[in-house]
């Protein structure tokens, strides 16, 4: 079924009047859209700026227990590698850089109970 | 990053929310003038009550700032992408207005028999607003999209997410309630009956 030309040429004036009065947006609604773009605006993020030669991803550091942890376990790398290239072929030289072999002894690390005894009747 | 706003009025939509996912604030204000009074218009033609579609206006435009960060440039329209939020947001507070009582609804644009002809323009577009207020809501979007805001058919179509061909059938069916709810009311709106 179609519409009558009069019909259309009437609704078409009256779309006519309503888009020439459409709302316009108060001051206030203006201002509560802009409060909220601004509440929401992304932040840029800034500049990454290396501090000074290699800069390692600081995650890292962190997950290894900070610089203190990394300085460790670089010490620690670099005994290692020692230890391969001098320790392993001769382990009695490399005993015999730190401690005598032939001359060691029992280290007793938990004094006898009579020498507390001792030395606390000697205090008392 | 700011743009300076002198140049604003040539920048498209796209590119605004671009720069405002990008922390630019002069843009936000670019697209807060373009596009409120859009969300508005639509808000206040399918709900009839200024208070209830400035709501929508504000929630609609809250939702595209918080659309912009992952906004892909050039998949949608942002203007269509807008008319779709307001259009399904008014439709949601419209369809709990039927779940409320009747008199807890607000009042209907206007609704006064008329007694006198040729009433001044602002009551003729209440006229309007009222018969609208009488459609479906499917058949009211698509009026109010194609003969208020002047879109065409195919983005009317993406706006609604139906085909084309159930634009144009909204469109027609929607008119013809609208010929049928002012009928009576020629004299009252200008037009002398033949």
């Amino acid at each position: 079924m179609t519409m009558r030309d009069e019909d259309e040429r009437e609704l078409e004036g009256l779309f006519r009047a309503a888009r020439a009065l459409s709302p316009a947006p108060s001051g206030a609604l203006m201002a509560r859209v802009l409060a909220d773009a601004e509440a929401a605006r992304p932040r840029p993020a800034p500049d990454p700026t290396p501090v000074s030669g290699v800069a390692a991803p600081s995650w890292i550091a962190q997950l290894l227990g900070g610089w203190r942890g990394l300085g460790g376990l670089a010490t620690a790398g670099a005994a290692g590698l020692w230890i391969g290239y001098a320790g392993l072929a001769d382990t009695a030289l490399m005993q015999g850089g730190l401690i005598d072999a032939e001359a060691a002894v029992t280290v007793d690390l938990m004094p006898s109970a009579e020498g507390v005894t001792l030395l606390a009747g000697a205090g008392g | 990053m700011t743009m300076a706003l002198d140049s604003a009025e040539t920048v498209s939509d796209d590119r605004l929310l671009a720069l405002y996912g990008a922390g630019d604030p002069s843009a936000a204000r670019v697209l807060a003038t373009r596009l409120t009074p859009l969300a508005l218009r639509v808000a206040q033609r399918m709900l009839g009550d200024a208070a209830e579609a400035e709501d929508v206006a504000q929630e609609a435009m809250l939702r595209l700032w918080r659309a912009a960060p992952g906004w892909q440039a050039g998949t949608a329209k942002v203007s269509t992408w807008l008319y779709r939020v307001v259009v399904n947001l008014a439709t949601d507070r419209l369809r709990r207005r039927r779940s409320v009582p009747l008199d807890a609804a607000p009042e209907p644009a206007d609704d006064r028999p008329g007694a006198e002809a040729g009433l001044i323009e602002t009551d003729r577009v209440r006229a309007l607003d009222a018969a609208l207020g009488t459609l479906p809501e499917r058949q009211r979007e698509a009026v109010v999209l194609r003969h208020l805001e002047g879109l065409a058919n195919p983005e009317i179509a993406e706006i609604m997410e139906i085909g084309v061909e159930a634009v144009e059938s909204l469109i027609a069916r929607g008119k013809r309630g609208l010929t049928q709810a002012l009928a009576g009311r020629r004299g009252e709106l200008g037009y002398d009956d033949a």
